[in-house]
Protein backbone atom coordinates (compact mmCIF):
# COMPACT_ATOMS: atom_id res chain seq x y z
CA UNK A 1 0.00 0.00 0.00
CA UNK A 2 1.45 3.38 -1.33
CA UNK A 3 1.45 6.15 1.55
CA UNK A 4 -0.09 8.74 -0.62
CA UNK A 5 -3.12 6.87 -1.27
CA UNK A 6 -3.66 5.40 2.41
CA UNK A 7 -3.32 8.98 3.83
CA UNK A 8 -6.05 9.97 1.30
CA UNK A 9 -8.36 7.33 2.17
CA UNK A 10 -7.69 8.24 5.98
CA UNK A 11 -8.72 12.26 4.67
CA UNK A 12 -11.84 11.12 3.47
CA UNK A 13 -13.09 8.69 6.16
CA UNK A 14 -12.05 11.38 8.69
CA UNK A 15 -13.59 13.86 6.57
CA UNK A 16 -16.53 12.21 6.08
CA UNK A 17 -17.02 11.02 9.44
CA UNK A 18 -16.66 14.68 10.35
CA UNK A 19 -19.31 15.78 8.56
CA UNK A 20 -22.34 14.96 6.96
CA UNK A 21 -22.09 10.99 5.47
CA UNK A 22 -24.48 12.78 2.65
CA UNK A 23 -25.45 16.65 1.54
CA UNK A 24 -27.51 18.32 -0.72
CA UNK A 25 -28.04 21.78 -1.43
CA UNK A 26 -30.61 22.71 -4.16
CA UNK A 27 -30.59 19.03 -5.75
CA UNK A 28 -32.47 19.10 -8.59
CA UNK A 29 -33.83 16.31 -11.01
CA UNK A 30 -35.33 17.35 -14.36
CA UNK A 31 -36.46 14.86 -16.79
CA UNK A 32 -36.81 17.32 -20.43
CA UNK A 33 -40.02 19.32 -19.34
CA UNK A 34 -40.63 18.03 -15.80
CA UNK A 35 -39.05 18.40 -12.62
CA UNK A 36 -38.80 15.29 -10.01
CA UNK A 37 -36.73 16.82 -7.84
CA UNK A 38 -37.27 20.74 -6.88
CA UNK A 39 -33.80 21.69 -5.56
CA UNK A 40 -34.12 19.96 -2.45
CA UNK A 41 -31.34 20.35 0.58
CA UNK A 42 -30.81 17.83 3.55
CA UNK A 43 -27.84 16.16 5.34
CA UNK A 44 -27.49 12.48 6.55
CA UNK A 45 -25.35 12.37 9.62
CA UNK A 46 -23.13 8.64 10.40
CA UNK A 47 -25.22 6.04 12.15
CA UNK A 48 -28.29 7.92 11.33
CA UNK A 49 -31.49 6.00 10.17
CA UNK A 50 -33.09 9.03 7.72
CA UNK A 51 -36.46 8.68 5.56
CA UNK A 52 -38.07 10.02 2.72
CA UNK A 53 -41.63 10.15 2.99
CA UNK A 54 -44.26 10.64 0.23
CA UNK A 55 -46.81 9.49 -2.30
CA UNK A 56 -45.71 7.90 -5.28
CA UNK A 57 -44.38 10.58 -7.71
CA UNK A 58 -43.05 12.71 -5.05
CA UNK A 59 -39.71 12.50 -6.36
CA UNK A 60 -37.75 9.89 -3.62
CA UNK A 61 -36.59 7.57 -6.00
CA UNK A 62 -35.32 9.36 -8.73
CA UNK A 63 -33.24 11.43 -5.17
CA UNK A 64 -32.53 7.50 -4.27
CA UNK A 65 -31.05 7.28 -7.46
CA UNK A 66 -28.85 10.52 -7.39
CA UNK A 67 -27.48 9.44 -4.38
CA UNK A 68 -26.51 5.56 -5.08
CA UNK A 69 -24.37 7.64 -8.07
CA UNK A 70 -26.97 5.68 -10.98
CA UNK A 71 -29.29 8.91 -11.86
CA UNK A 72 -26.48 12.50 -13.10
CA UNK A 73 -27.77 15.47 -10.94
CA UNK A 74 -29.36 17.99 -13.19
CA UNK A 75 -28.63 21.06 -11.17
CA UNK A 76 -27.84 21.45 -7.26
CA UNK A 77 -24.53 19.92 -4.71
CA UNK A 78 -24.54 16.24 -3.95
CA UNK A 79 -21.82 14.94 -1.80
CA UNK A 80 -21.60 11.63 -0.67
CA UNK A 81 -18.91 10.44 1.69
CA UNK A 82 -17.30 13.69 0.95
CA UNK A 83 -17.07 12.88 -2.63
CA UNK A 84 -18.52 14.21 -5.79
CA UNK A 85 -20.88 11.66 -7.89
CA UNK A 86 -20.68 12.86 -11.27
CA UNK A 87 -16.58 12.50 -10.37
CA UNK A 88 -16.29 9.65 -8.30
CA UNK A 89 -19.29 7.11 -9.10
CA UNK A 90 -17.65 3.90 -8.99
CA UNK A 91 -15.95 5.00 -6.03
CA UNK A 92 -18.84 6.05 -3.92
CA UNK A 93 -20.84 3.18 -5.50
CA UNK A 94 -18.12 1.02 -3.82
CA UNK A 95 -19.04 1.87 -0.27
CA UNK A 96 -22.87 2.32 -0.70
CA UNK A 97 -25.50 -0.78 -0.62
CA UNK A 98 -27.92 -0.40 -2.53
CA UNK A 99 -32.08 -1.89 -2.51
CA UNK A 100 -33.89 -1.02 -5.29
CA UNK A 101 -37.74 -0.67 -5.53
CA UNK A 102 -37.55 -3.31 -7.95
CA UNK A 103 -35.52 -6.18 -7.23
CA UNK A 104 -32.78 -7.01 -9.69
CA UNK A 105 -31.87 -10.90 -9.34
CA UNK A 106 -30.87 -13.06 -11.61
CA UNK A 107 -34.14 -15.64 -11.14
CA UNK A 108 -31.99 -18.50 -12.87
CA UNK A 109 -29.28 -18.15 -10.01
CA UNK A 110 -29.41 -19.74 -6.60
CA UNK A 111 -29.65 -17.83 -3.78
CA UNK A 112 -25.79 -18.00 -3.02
CA UNK A 113 -24.96 -17.74 -6.69
CA UNK A 114 -26.23 -14.22 -6.37
CA UNK A 115 -24.61 -13.41 -3.89
CA UNK A 116 -21.34 -14.85 -4.88
CA UNK A 117 -21.61 -12.87 -8.39
CA UNK A 118 -23.01 -9.22 -6.88
CA UNK A 119 -19.51 -9.24 -4.91
CA UNK A 120 -17.45 -10.27 -7.20
CA UNK A 121 -18.85 -6.88 -8.88
CA UNK A 122 -17.60 -5.06 -6.08
CA UNK A 123 -13.85 -7.24 -7.00
CA UNK A 124 -14.56 -9.36 -3.51
CA UNK A 125 -12.00 -12.42 -4.05
CA UNK A 126 -13.50 -15.68 -3.63
CA UNK A 127 -12.03 -16.65 0.01
CA UNK A 128 -13.41 -13.39 1.33
CA UNK A 129 -16.53 -13.96 -0.54
CA UNK A 130 -17.29 -17.69 0.66
CA UNK A 131 -17.69 -16.80 4.55
CA UNK A 132 -19.18 -13.29 3.69
CA UNK A 133 -22.25 -15.13 1.89
CA UNK A 134 -22.28 -17.98 5.26
CA UNK A 135 -22.98 -14.74 6.96
CA UNK A 136 -25.56 -13.00 5.07
CA UNK A 137 -27.27 -16.10 4.12
CA UNK A 138 -27.80 -16.62 8.50
CA UNK A 139 -28.42 -13.03 8.31
CA UNK A 140 -31.55 -13.26 5.86
CA UNK A 141 -32.45 -16.66 6.95
CA UNK A 142 -31.55 -18.12 3.59
CA UNK A 143 -29.43 -20.31 4.97
CA UNK A 144 -31.40 -23.98 4.34
CA UNK A 145 -32.71 -22.18 0.35
CA UNK A 146 -29.02 -21.23 -0.07
CA UNK A 147 -28.61 -23.57 -3.08
CA UNK A 148 -32.35 -23.05 -4.39
CA UNK A 149 -32.99 -21.04 -7.45
CA UNK A 150 -34.62 -17.73 -6.74
CA UNK A 151 -37.45 -17.84 -9.32
CA UNK A 152 -39.77 -19.96 -6.59
CA UNK A 153 -39.16 -17.85 -3.71
CA UNK A 154 -41.93 -15.82 -1.84
CA UNK A 155 -42.01 -11.75 -2.20
CA UNK A 156 -40.38 -11.96 1.11
CA UNK A 157 -37.42 -13.89 0.25
CA UNK A 158 -36.62 -12.14 -2.62
CA UNK A 159 -36.77 -9.49 -0.72
CA UNK A 160 -34.57 -10.57 2.42
CA UNK A 161 -31.72 -11.60 -0.66
CA UNK A 162 -31.83 -8.76 -2.03
CA UNK A 163 -30.77 -6.60 1.08
CA UNK A 164 -28.22 -9.16 2.08
CA UNK A 165 -26.77 -8.70 -1.38
CA UNK A 166 -26.69 -5.31 -1.01
CA UNK A 167 -24.63 -5.76 2.46
CA UNK A 168 -21.99 -7.96 0.60
CA UNK A 169 -19.16 -5.06 0.39
CA UNK A 170 -19.92 -3.79 4.58
CA UNK A 171 -21.21 -0.57 3.07
CA UNK A 172 -20.83 2.36 4.85
CA UNK A 173 -24.72 3.70 4.00
CA UNK A 174 -27.43 1.43 2.65
CA UNK A 175 -30.04 2.80 0.51
CA UNK A 176 -33.68 1.20 0.28
CA UNK A 177 -35.92 2.11 -1.72
CA UNK A 178 -39.52 1.11 -0.71
CA UNK A 179 -38.00 -1.78 1.08
CA UNK A 180 -41.30 -3.77 1.37
CA UNK A 181 -43.88 -2.05 -0.75
CA UNK A 182 -46.05 -5.29 -1.87
CA UNK A 183 -45.84 -7.78 1.01
CA UNK A 184 -47.45 -8.98 3.45
CA UNK A 185 -47.52 -7.72 7.13
CA UNK A 186 -45.91 -10.56 8.75
CA UNK A 187 -42.91 -10.34 5.74
CA UNK A 188 -42.87 -6.85 6.66
CA UNK A 189 -42.53 -7.20 10.30
CA UNK A 190 -39.48 -9.91 9.39
CA UNK A 191 -37.72 -7.23 7.21
CA UNK A 192 -38.15 -4.48 9.91
CA UNK A 193 -36.38 -6.81 12.59
CA UNK A 194 -33.19 -7.12 9.89
CA UNK A 195 -33.17 -3.51 9.41
CA UNK A 196 -33.48 -2.49 12.77
CA UNK A 197 -30.50 -4.92 13.58
CA UNK A 198 -28.47 -3.05 10.88
CA UNK A 199 -29.50 0.02 12.18
CA UNK A 200 -27.84 -0.96 15.73
CA UNK A 201 -24.94 -2.12 14.30
CA UNK A 202 -23.85 1.28 13.40
CA UNK A 203 -25.38 1.31 9.70
CA UNK A 204 -26.49 4.16 7.98
CA UNK A 205 -29.89 3.63 6.52
CA UNK A 206 -31.38 5.93 4.30
CA UNK A 207 -35.23 4.88 2.78
CA UNK A 208 -38.05 6.01 1.19
CA UNK A 209 -41.48 4.95 1.80
CA UNK A 210 -45.20 5.41 1.64
CA UNK A 211 -46.23 4.26 4.68
CA UNK A 212 -46.00 6.26 7.35
CA UNK A 213 -46.11 2.91 9.83
CA UNK A 214 -42.16 2.02 8.47
CA UNK A 215 -41.32 5.40 8.66
CA UNK A 216 -41.83 5.91 12.54
CA UNK A 217 -40.87 2.24 13.03
CA UNK A 218 -37.33 2.77 11.41
CA UNK A 219 -36.59 6.49 11.02
CA UNK A 220 -34.55 8.88 13.33
CA UNK A 221 -35.23 11.66 11.31
CA UNK A 222 -37.14 11.88 8.08
CA UNK A 223 -38.39 14.55 5.58
CA UNK A 224 -41.81 14.46 4.10
CA UNK A 225 -41.88 15.34 0.46
CA UNK A 226 -44.66 16.17 -2.22
CA UNK A 227 -44.24 17.41 -5.74
CA UNK A 228 -40.19 17.36 -5.45
CA UNK A 229 -40.23 19.28 -2.53
CA UNK A 230 -39.57 18.82 0.97
CA UNK A 231 -42.31 20.08 2.92
CA UNK A 232 -41.32 19.15 6.74
CA UNK A 233 -38.47 18.09 8.23
CA UNK A 234 -37.93 16.37 11.89
CA UNK A 235 -38.37 12.99 13.90
CA UNK A 236 -41.49 11.58 13.75
CA UNK A 237 -42.18 12.53 16.87
CA UNK A 238 -40.89 16.49 16.26
CA UNK A 239 -43.41 16.21 12.99
CA UNK A 240 -45.95 15.31 14.51
CA UNK A 241 -45.90 18.12 17.49
CA UNK A 242 -45.19 20.70 14.83
CA UNK A 243 -48.06 19.74 12.63
CA UNK A 244 -50.54 18.02 14.50
CA UNK A 245 -52.32 17.35 17.78
CA UNK A 246 -52.07 14.84 20.75
CA UNK A 247 -55.03 13.12 19.40
CA UNK A 248 -57.47 12.35 16.80
CA UNK A 249 -60.88 11.40 17.16
CA UNK A 250 -62.51 9.68 13.71
CA UNK A 251 -65.80 9.62 13.51
CA UNK A 252 -68.29 7.69 10.83
CA UNK A 253 -70.99 9.01 9.68
CA UNK A 254 -73.95 7.88 6.88
CA UNK A 255 -72.29 8.03 3.33
CA UNK A 256 -72.80 11.89 2.31
CA UNK A 257 -73.29 13.08 6.26
CA UNK A 258 -69.72 13.76 6.68
CA UNK A 259 -69.55 17.33 5.36
CA UNK A 260 -72.86 18.37 7.33
CA UNK A 261 -71.66 17.19 9.91
CA UNK A 262 -68.12 18.57 10.28
CA UNK A 263 -70.41 21.99 10.17
CA UNK A 264 -71.52 20.50 13.37
CA UNK A 265 -68.43 19.67 14.89
CA UNK A 266 -67.10 22.84 14.40
CA UNK A 267 -69.78 24.45 15.97
CA UNK A 268 -69.46 22.21 19.04
CA UNK A 269 -65.94 22.38 19.39
CA UNK A 270 -65.80 26.46 19.68
CA UNK A 271 -63.72 27.81 22.78
CA UNK A 272 -61.45 24.34 22.12
CA UNK A 273 -58.15 24.17 20.12
CA UNK A 274 -59.33 21.51 17.71
CA UNK A 275 -58.92 21.33 13.77
CA UNK A 276 -61.62 19.74 11.50
CA UNK A 277 -60.79 17.93 8.53
CA UNK A 278 -63.36 15.63 6.16
CA UNK A 279 -62.63 12.84 4.73
CA UNK A 280 -64.44 11.01 2.23
CA UNK A 281 -65.48 8.26 4.68
CA UNK A 282 -64.96 10.13 7.79
CA UNK A 283 -64.52 13.18 9.82
CA UNK A 284 -61.39 13.65 11.47
CA UNK A 285 -60.93 15.78 14.47
CA UNK A 286 -57.58 16.91 15.83
CA UNK A 287 -57.59 18.15 19.51
CA UNK A 288 -55.60 17.32 22.49
CA UNK A 289 -58.15 15.16 24.18
CA UNK A 290 -60.12 12.58 21.94
CA UNK A 291 -62.55 11.33 24.54
CA UNK A 292 -63.16 14.72 25.83
CA UNK A 293 -64.13 15.85 22.36
CA UNK A 294 -66.26 12.57 21.49
CA UNK A 295 -68.39 13.64 24.79
CA UNK A 296 -68.85 16.86 23.58
CA UNK A 297 -69.44 16.57 20.21
CA UNK A 298 -71.88 13.70 21.24
CA UNK A 299 -73.55 16.88 23.68
CA UNK A 300 -74.70 18.51 20.79
CA UNK A 301 -76.12 16.01 19.72
CA UNK A 302 -73.99 14.58 16.71
CA UNK A 303 -73.93 11.06 16.52
CA UNK A 304 -71.57 9.58 14.69
CA UNK A 305 -72.17 5.83 13.33
CA UNK A 306 -69.26 4.83 15.09
CA UNK A 307 -66.02 6.64 16.33
CA UNK A 308 -62.41 6.16 17.56
CA UNK A 309 -59.89 7.85 19.44
CA UNK A 310 -56.30 7.53 18.68
CA UNK A 311 -52.67 8.92 18.70
CA UNK A 312 -51.57 10.82 16.10
CA UNK A 313 -49.52 9.18 13.39
CA UNK A 314 -47.40 11.12 10.27
CA UNK A 315 -50.06 10.12 8.26
CA UNK A 316 -52.35 13.28 10.07
CA UNK A 317 -48.50 14.94 9.63
CA UNK A 318 -48.87 14.44 5.69
CA UNK A 319 -52.25 14.75 5.37
CA UNK A 320 -51.96 18.55 7.08
CA UNK A 321 -49.15 19.28 4.92
CA UNK A 322 -50.06 17.92 1.26
CA UNK A 323 -54.35 18.25 2.13
CA UNK A 324 -53.89 14.24 0.30
CA UNK A 325 -53.29 11.03 1.78
CA UNK A 326 -50.04 9.25 1.30
CA UNK A 327 -51.19 5.80 0.05
CA UNK A 328 -54.51 6.49 -2.44
CA UNK B 1 -21.74 22.05 5.96
CA UNK B 2 -20.28 21.24 2.38
CA UNK B 3 -17.93 18.82 2.35
CA UNK B 4 -15.48 19.48 -0.26
CA UNK B 5 -14.87 17.49 -3.28
CA UNK B 6 -11.66 15.06 -3.17
CA UNK B 7 -9.96 12.76 -4.93
CA UNK B 8 -11.70 9.19 -4.62
CA UNK B 9 -9.39 6.66 -2.49
CA UNK B 10 -8.19 3.77 -4.66
CA UNK B 11 -11.10 0.44 -5.22
CA UNK B 12 -9.86 -2.86 -3.77
CA UNK B 13 -9.73 -3.82 -6.95
CA UNK B 14 -10.16 -2.00 -10.42
CA UNK B 15 -13.95 -3.59 -11.54
CA UNK B 16 -13.71 -4.81 -15.31
CA UNK B 17 -16.20 -5.78 -18.05
CA UNK B 18 -14.77 -9.76 -17.00
CA UNK B 19 -16.89 -9.92 -14.08
CA UNK B 20 -19.92 -9.09 -16.15
CA UNK B 21 -18.42 -12.16 -18.17
CA UNK B 22 -17.97 -14.36 -14.71
CA UNK B 23 -21.30 -13.65 -14.01
CA UNK B 24 -22.45 -15.57 -17.35
CA UNK B 25 -20.47 -18.23 -17.07
CA UNK B 26 -21.89 -19.17 -13.74
CA UNK B 27 -25.32 -18.35 -15.47
CA UNK B 28 -24.39 -20.66 -18.15
CA UNK B 29 -23.55 -23.52 -15.86
CA UNK B 30 -27.07 -24.37 -16.15
CA UNK B 31 -27.39 -23.48 -19.89
CA UNK B 32 -24.58 -25.23 -21.75
CA UNK B 33 -25.49 -28.50 -22.35
CA UNK B 34 -28.12 -27.01 -24.72
CA UNK B 35 -25.44 -24.56 -26.00
CA UNK B 36 -23.59 -27.31 -27.18
CA UNK B 37 -26.42 -29.66 -28.62
CA UNK B 38 -27.42 -26.39 -30.70
CA UNK B 39 -23.85 -25.53 -31.62
CA UNK B 40 -23.29 -29.20 -33.14
CA UNK B 41 -27.13 -29.92 -34.45
CA UNK B 42 -27.05 -26.60 -36.75
CA UNK B 43 -23.77 -27.34 -38.29
CA UNK B 44 -24.78 -30.76 -38.93
CA UNK B 45 -28.24 -29.73 -40.62
CA UNK B 46 -27.20 -27.26 -42.79
CA UNK B 47 -23.25 -29.86 -43.85
CA UNK B 48 -25.82 -32.40 -44.30
CA UNK B 49 -28.67 -31.19 -46.48
CA UNK B 50 -27.25 -28.10 -48.25
CA UNK B 51 -23.37 -28.97 -48.65
CA UNK B 52 -23.75 -32.58 -48.70
CA UNK B 53 -27.16 -33.23 -50.63
CA UNK B 54 -27.46 -30.02 -52.77
CA UNK B 55 -23.51 -30.12 -53.46
CA UNK B 56 -24.44 -33.31 -54.96
CA UNK B 57 -26.11 -31.64 -57.41
CA UNK B 58 -23.88 -28.72 -58.19
CA UNK B 59 -20.96 -30.65 -58.33
CA UNK B 60 -22.72 -32.59 -61.19
CA UNK B 61 -23.12 -29.73 -62.95
CA UNK B 62 -20.64 -26.84 -62.53
CA UNK B 63 -16.93 -26.55 -62.33
CA UNK B 64 -16.96 -22.95 -62.07
CA UNK B 65 -15.72 -23.51 -58.41
CA UNK B 66 -12.96 -25.23 -58.26
CA UNK B 67 -13.75 -26.99 -55.21
CA UNK B 68 -16.25 -29.35 -53.74
CA UNK B 69 -19.43 -27.41 -53.08
CA UNK B 70 -19.56 -28.40 -49.39
CA UNK B 71 -16.26 -27.09 -49.08
CA UNK B 72 -16.96 -23.73 -50.87
CA UNK B 73 -20.10 -23.03 -48.98
CA UNK B 74 -19.24 -24.74 -45.02
CA UNK B 75 -17.02 -21.28 -44.25
CA UNK B 76 -20.29 -19.09 -45.38
CA UNK B 77 -22.68 -21.25 -43.17
CA UNK B 78 -20.16 -21.05 -40.40
CA UNK B 79 -19.65 -17.32 -40.54
CA UNK B 80 -23.51 -17.03 -41.09
CA UNK B 81 -24.31 -19.20 -38.20
CA UNK B 82 -21.66 -16.78 -36.00
CA UNK B 83 -23.71 -13.81 -37.59
CA UNK B 84 -27.25 -15.15 -36.76
CA UNK B 85 -26.06 -16.12 -32.95
CA UNK B 86 -24.55 -13.13 -32.60
CA UNK B 87 -28.00 -11.33 -33.38
CA UNK B 88 -30.01 -13.10 -31.42
CA UNK B 89 -27.63 -12.95 -28.28
CA UNK B 90 -27.74 -9.42 -28.62
CA UNK B 91 -31.79 -8.92 -28.58
CA UNK B 92 -33.67 -10.54 -26.06
CA UNK B 93 -31.45 -11.47 -23.70
CA UNK B 94 -29.77 -7.91 -23.58
CA UNK B 95 -33.47 -6.76 -23.72
CA UNK B 96 -33.92 -8.34 -20.47
CA UNK B 97 -31.31 -7.62 -18.68
CA UNK B 98 -32.66 -3.83 -19.03
CA UNK B 99 -36.41 -4.66 -18.54
CA UNK B 100 -37.28 -7.90 -17.82
CA UNK B 101 -34.89 -9.73 -15.15
CA UNK B 102 -33.49 -5.90 -14.81
CA UNK B 103 -30.36 -7.36 -14.05
CA UNK B 104 -28.09 -4.77 -15.70
CA UNK B 105 -29.88 -2.31 -13.38
CA UNK B 106 -28.37 -3.94 -10.73
CA UNK B 107 -24.73 -4.26 -11.65
CA UNK B 108 -25.26 -0.07 -12.30
CA UNK B 109 -25.41 -0.18 -8.85
CA UNK B 110 -21.68 -1.72 -8.05
CA UNK B 111 -19.00 0.25 -9.20
CA UNK B 112 -18.98 -1.10 -12.65
CA UNK B 113 -20.29 1.54 -14.99
CA UNK B 114 -22.69 1.13 -17.55
CA UNK B 115 -19.89 1.15 -20.10
CA UNK B 116 -18.28 -2.16 -19.00
CA UNK B 117 -21.53 -3.34 -18.55
CA UNK B 118 -22.25 -3.25 -21.97
CA UNK B 119 -18.58 -4.47 -22.70
CA UNK B 120 -18.86 -7.65 -20.91
CA UNK B 121 -22.16 -8.66 -22.57
CA UNK B 122 -20.08 -7.99 -25.87
CA UNK B 123 -17.00 -10.21 -24.36
CA UNK B 124 -19.69 -13.08 -23.40
CA UNK B 125 -21.25 -12.93 -26.73
CA UNK B 126 -17.34 -13.08 -28.17
CA UNK B 127 -17.01 -15.89 -26.49
CA UNK B 128 -19.61 -17.89 -27.15
CA UNK B 129 -18.64 -17.18 -31.22
CA UNK B 130 -14.89 -18.53 -30.47
CA UNK B 131 -16.67 -22.04 -28.56
CA UNK B 132 -19.56 -22.04 -31.99
CA UNK B 133 -17.49 -21.82 -34.89
CA UNK B 134 -14.89 -24.11 -33.26
CA UNK B 135 -17.61 -26.49 -32.71
CA UNK B 136 -19.02 -25.90 -36.27
CA UNK B 137 -15.50 -26.18 -38.00
CA UNK B 138 -15.22 -29.76 -36.36
CA UNK B 139 -18.22 -30.74 -37.77
CA UNK B 140 -16.75 -29.32 -41.35
CA UNK B 141 -13.63 -31.26 -40.51
CA UNK B 142 -15.71 -34.68 -39.89
CA UNK B 143 -17.71 -34.33 -43.51
CA UNK B 144 -15.16 -33.44 -45.28
CA UNK B 145 -15.63 -30.03 -45.53
CA UNK B 146 -12.13 -28.93 -45.28
CA UNK B 147 -8.89 -29.17 -46.97
CA UNK B 148 -6.25 -26.88 -45.68
CA UNK B 149 -4.82 -25.71 -41.88
CA UNK B 150 -5.37 -21.83 -42.68
CA UNK B 151 -9.69 -22.72 -42.70
CA UNK B 152 -8.53 -22.27 -38.16
CA UNK B 153 -8.73 -18.40 -39.56
CA UNK B 154 -12.45 -18.78 -40.40
CA UNK B 155 -12.81 -18.83 -36.35
CA UNK B 156 -11.60 -15.16 -36.06
CA UNK B 157 -13.02 -14.18 -39.30
CA UNK B 158 -16.46 -14.86 -38.24
CA UNK B 159 -16.28 -13.94 -34.77
CA UNK B 160 -15.30 -10.72 -35.81
CA UNK B 161 -18.27 -10.62 -38.22
CA UNK B 162 -20.72 -11.39 -35.89
CA UNK B 163 -19.63 -8.80 -33.29
CA UNK B 164 -19.58 -6.57 -35.49
CA UNK B 165 -22.97 -6.57 -36.20
CA UNK B 166 -24.43 -7.69 -32.57
CA UNK B 167 -22.89 -4.17 -31.29
CA UNK B 168 -25.27 -2.62 -33.33
CA UNK B 169 -27.80 -5.27 -31.88
CA UNK B 170 -26.80 -4.41 -28.92
CA UNK B 171 -27.67 -0.64 -29.08
CA UNK B 172 -30.78 -1.18 -30.59
CA UNK B 173 -31.63 -3.41 -27.51
CA UNK B 174 -30.68 -0.46 -25.63
CA UNK B 175 -33.23 1.67 -27.28
CA UNK B 176 -36.08 -0.22 -27.87
CA UNK B 177 -38.25 0.38 -25.07
CA UNK B 178 -40.82 -3.19 -25.30
CA UNK B 179 -40.47 -6.34 -27.74
CA UNK B 180 -42.79 -4.86 -29.80
CA UNK B 181 -41.99 -5.33 -33.57
CA UNK B 182 -38.13 -4.23 -33.77
CA UNK B 183 -36.16 -7.39 -32.78
CA UNK B 184 -38.52 -9.59 -35.42
CA UNK B 185 -38.20 -6.75 -37.86
CA UNK B 186 -34.45 -6.76 -37.58
CA UNK B 187 -34.43 -10.77 -38.29
CA UNK B 188 -37.16 -10.69 -41.04
CA UNK B 189 -35.64 -7.93 -43.01
CA UNK B 190 -32.30 -7.70 -42.48
CA UNK B 191 -30.66 -10.97 -40.90
CA UNK B 192 -32.47 -12.96 -43.52
CA UNK B 193 -32.07 -11.15 -46.24
CA UNK B 194 -28.20 -11.08 -45.48
CA UNK B 195 -27.96 -14.53 -45.39
CA UNK B 196 -29.48 -14.81 -48.73
CA UNK B 197 -27.27 -12.02 -50.25
CA UNK B 198 -23.98 -12.23 -49.22
CA UNK B 199 -22.47 -14.92 -51.25
CA UNK B 200 -23.38 -17.74 -48.91
CA UNK B 201 -24.55 -20.27 -51.19
CA UNK B 202 -22.85 -18.80 -54.85
CA UNK B 203 -20.35 -16.11 -55.44
CA UNK B 204 -22.08 -12.31 -55.80
CA UNK B 205 -20.45 -12.37 -59.22
CA UNK B 206 -23.97 -13.97 -60.44
CA UNK B 207 -25.48 -11.36 -58.50
CA UNK B 208 -27.04 -8.33 -60.77
CA UNK B 209 -25.15 -4.90 -59.89
CA UNK B 210 -27.99 -4.36 -57.08
CA UNK B 211 -27.76 -7.67 -55.31
CA UNK B 212 -23.71 -6.75 -55.72
CA UNK B 213 -24.49 -3.67 -53.87
CA UNK B 214 -26.32 -5.02 -51.01
CA UNK B 215 -23.52 -7.54 -50.83
CA UNK B 216 -21.27 -5.14 -50.54
CA UNK B 217 -22.74 -3.28 -47.49
CA UNK B 218 -23.72 -6.31 -45.61
CA UNK B 219 -21.11 -7.46 -42.67
CA UNK B 220 -21.73 -10.79 -43.69
CA UNK B 221 -20.50 -10.80 -47.44
CA UNK B 222 -17.02 -9.32 -45.95
CA UNK B 223 -17.27 -12.30 -43.24
CA UNK B 224 -17.84 -14.64 -45.60
CA UNK B 225 -15.08 -13.99 -48.57
CA UNK B 226 -12.52 -13.64 -45.14
CA UNK B 227 -13.55 -17.39 -44.12
CA UNK B 228 -14.32 -18.51 -47.55
CA UNK B 229 -10.40 -17.32 -48.62
CA UNK B 230 -9.11 -18.94 -45.24
CA UNK B 231 -11.36 -22.18 -46.40
CA UNK B 232 -9.67 -22.69 -50.27
CA UNK B 233 -7.81 -19.54 -50.61
CA UNK B 234 -7.86 -17.20 -54.11
CA UNK B 235 -7.87 -14.06 -51.37
CA UNK B 236 -5.39 -11.48 -52.32
CA UNK B 237 -3.86 -9.48 -48.66
CA UNK B 238 -4.99 -6.24 -49.94
CA UNK B 239 -8.72 -7.80 -50.31
CA UNK B 240 -8.29 -9.58 -47.22
CA UNK B 241 -7.04 -6.21 -45.31
CA UNK B 242 -10.44 -4.46 -46.91
CA UNK B 243 -12.52 -6.68 -45.59
CA UNK B 244 -10.83 -6.92 -42.20
CA UNK B 245 -11.04 -2.64 -42.13
CA UNK B 246 -14.83 -2.93 -42.92
CA UNK B 247 -15.76 -5.39 -39.95
CA UNK B 248 -13.20 -3.49 -37.75
CA UNK B 249 -15.25 -0.01 -38.74
CA UNK B 250 -18.86 -1.74 -38.00
CA UNK B 251 -17.37 -2.92 -34.57
CA UNK B 252 -16.06 0.14 -33.34
CA UNK B 253 -18.72 2.14 -34.71
CA UNK B 254 -21.04 -0.50 -33.03
CA UNK B 255 -19.58 -0.70 -29.93
CA UNK B 256 -19.63 3.36 -29.48
CA UNK B 257 -23.17 3.16 -30.23
CA UNK B 258 -24.24 0.47 -27.84
CA UNK B 259 -21.63 1.91 -24.46
CA UNK B 260 -23.49 5.27 -24.72
CA UNK B 261 -26.98 3.75 -25.44
CA UNK B 262 -26.59 1.62 -22.45
CA UNK B 263 -25.27 4.46 -20.74
CA UNK B 264 -28.53 6.87 -21.34
CA UNK B 265 -30.73 3.57 -20.65
CA UNK B 266 -28.97 2.91 -17.21
CA UNK B 267 -28.58 6.07 -15.74
CA UNK B 268 -31.60 7.92 -16.40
Amino acid sequence: MGIPESADLLDSRARSSAGALISAQTLTKRFGEFTAVDGIDFEVSRGEAFGFLGPNGAGKSSTMRMIGCVAPVSSGTLRILGMDPAANGPAIRARLGVVPQQDTLDLELTVRENLYVYGRYFGMSRSVLRPKIDELLDFAQLTERADAKVEPLSGGMKRRLTIARSLINDPEILLLDEPTTGLDPQARHVLWDRLYRLKQAGVTLVLTTHYMDEAEQLCDRLVVMDGGRIVAEGSPRELIAAHSSREVAELRFAPGDNAAAAAGITTAMAGVEARVEVLPDRVLLYVEDGEAAVVRVRDDRIIPVSSLVRRSTLEDVFLRLTGRSLVD
Amino acid sequence: MDAPAITAPPLAAQPSAWRVVEYQLVAARRYWRSIVVLGVITPLTYVLALGVGLGVVVDDHSHQLGVPYLVFVAPAFLTAAALQIAAADASFPLMAGFKWIRTFHGMVSTPLTPEQVCDGQLLWIALRLVVNSSLYLAIMAAFGGTQRWWVLLAIPAATLTGMAFASMVAALAAVLENEGNGFNMLFRFVVTPMFLFSGTFYPISQLPAWGRWLAYVSPLWHGTELARGAGIGGLSAGAALGHIAYLVAWLVVGVLLARWRFRVRLTR
